[in-house]
């Protein structure tokens, strides 16, 4: 008899946790429409009435019953996703700074600075998050509307290393000083950049880290996993459900992953095509 | 009876608590793999039901507005294009050290090996030299040929002599930047090598150094006014 009343007290509650589990941390989020972060920019609408003026009113006072096709808002919205690139790249292209084009659909991730292509990284692998993968078009365009600005940034390898040399007293001394180039070892290379409205990039490798690499890239994972349990648990301690966080992760070789993250500067830009 | 019974009841008393257990399980890998439980839910297509802005909008409208946005599109990126070079220009990538020589139009005329800053930190006394190739945009000031290198103190701070008065004939040295220069500012310069066999590698004190073939096209190429581009 005990034995059975410990087993339903046990079930219950365990029940009634995971119940609350899943409510707060999966159900509440995806159903309250936490879809992509709510600090998206100008709506297509927005936009519209910001470029269109005076003109909007006519607009709808033509307006017909005739309700549009299918087809021809799928191409109305193929020529805004063009327009917000457009308006994106030429906002960045204006500063004299460095940023990236993460270009999904031609897997190409490109450093530009005004308007000039510097470099180009083939992408070797892209894995996208379902919100990315399974967004309508809409949404996406609106979302990845304006250029996504950097939060934090952490990577495997330092962006400059600097030797240290003391002046020699002399030219005995001098010539003494080794005259080969020192070259640095190309370290392994793993960056995790978080960006404004949500969104992740992990650029990593393909090439095979070896031992030491590996325990740093390990490292960073690991650190980032620890993140997300804490940021986890918090949402179920305090029901904030966060938007949902979109990832992008990308494999490049690792001399490319290397030039994408030391040639960027501190606080990159990015602009999202796809 | 009862004796074959007694195994079986042992299962199942066993086997029950497999549902808590579960439970916990599941509870668990949720607090852990959230995102991927919220990500795992956009597997299911038109789950939100996202309208579109353009719902219910007119087709004249949504041509109007196409039109519009056609128009913007080219206004912008003849915008872009504006801000691109006019001429020639050269791109310089320091962590490859190698160098892409492109025209007006951005195609490519030459690519090859050059020799960029080494990333060194000088220390004499109190003074701190930094030897590196600075990134960004750079205009080509000025063309010379056979441009003596008038040597600043830390060549001399570098090599272990004592540092010549500011006019002394000892700064001027023929030889070191070989046949071409091109001064993008600030005493950078793109210049030629008596160390060809260290191209491709970083061991300038922040010019870029060229191969003699290279350099020539590339001051054949670049008139003043010209861009560089280092990244």
């Amino acid at each position: 008899m005990n034995n059975k009343l410990v087993f339903w007290i046990v079930t219950a509650v365990l029940g009634v946790c995971f119940c609350y589990i899943l409510t707060s941390t999966v159900i509440l989020p995806v159903f309250t429409k936490s879809v992509l972060p709510k600090v998206v920019v100008h709506t297509v609408e927005e936009k519209d009435k910001n470029t269109k003026s005076s003109k909007n009113a006519d607009d709808s006072a033509e307006a017909s019953t005739t309700s549009s096709s299918k087809e021809s808002v799928d191409k109305l919205i193929e020529l805004k996703k063009k327009e917000f690139l457009a308006q994106s790249r030429l906002a960045l292209a204006t500063e004299d700074s460095n940023y990236l084009v993460l270009d999904l659909s031609s897997k190409l991730a490109i450093i530009e600075l005004k308007g000039v292509v510097l470099h180009e990284a083939k992408i070797i692998q892209l894995t996208l998050s379902n919100s990315i993968k399974h967004h309508n078009s809409e949404v996406l365009t609106n979302w990845a509307s304006e250029p996504f600005s950097v939060k934090n940034i952490e990577a495997t390898i330092p962006k400059i290393v600097f030797f240290e040399k003391i002046a020699p007293k002399d030219t005995l001394e001098a010539n003494k000083m080794a005259q080969e180039p020192k070259i640095t070892k190309q370290g392994d290379v793993l960056v995790i950049m978080d960006f404004h409205r949500n969104l992740r990039l992990i650029i990593s490798q393909s090439e095979l880290p070896d031992p030491e690499g590996l325990k740093a890239i390990t490292e960073l994972r690991e650190s980032y996993s620890k993140q997300e349990v804490s940021r986890s648990l918090d949402a179920i301690t305090h029901l904030n459900r966060e938007p949902i966080k979109p990832q992008i992760e990308i494999v490049v070789s690792k001399s490319d992953a290397t030039i994408l993250y030391k040639s960027l500067p501190l606080n990159p830009r990015m602009i999202l095509k796809f | 009876m009862e004796i074959e019974a007694k195994p079986y009841r042992l299962i199942l008393s066993i086997a029950k608590w497999i549902i808590p257990l579960v439970f916990l399980i599941l509870s668990i890998r949720m607090i852990i793999n959230t995102p991927d439980y919220q990500e795992s839910a956009y597997q299911v297509k038109g789950w939100f039901g996202d309208s579109s802005a353009y719902e219910g909008k007119s087709q004249k409208n949504i041509d109007k507005l196409a039109q519009k946005s056609r128009r913007n599109i080219a206004s912008l990126e003849g915008r872009i294009d504006k801000l691109k070079p006019v001429k020639p220009f050269i791109v310089v990538n320091t962590n490859e050290n190698r160098f892409s020589l492109r025209n007006a139009a951005g195609d490519t005329i030459k690519t090859g090996m050059c020799s960029t800053g080494k990333n060194e930190l000088l220390i004499s006394g109190t003074k701190r030299i930094v030897f590196k190739t600075p990134k960004g945009i750079f205009t080509v000031r000025n063309k010379q040929q056979a441009r003596p290198w008038i040597k600043p103190d830390w060549a001399f701070i570098e090599d272990g002599l004592p540092i010549p008065s500011a006019r002394s004939s000892e700064r001027i040295d023929y030889a070191t930047l070989g046949d071409y220069a091109l001064e993008i500012g600030n005493g950078y310069m793109l210049h030629g090598t008596l160390y060809q066999r260290f191209l491709g590698l970083p061991v300038t004190h922040g010019c870029v150094r060229l191969g003699d073939k290279d350099l020539e096209l590339i001051y054949n190429t670049l008139s003043k006014g010209s861009k560089v581009f280092i990244y």
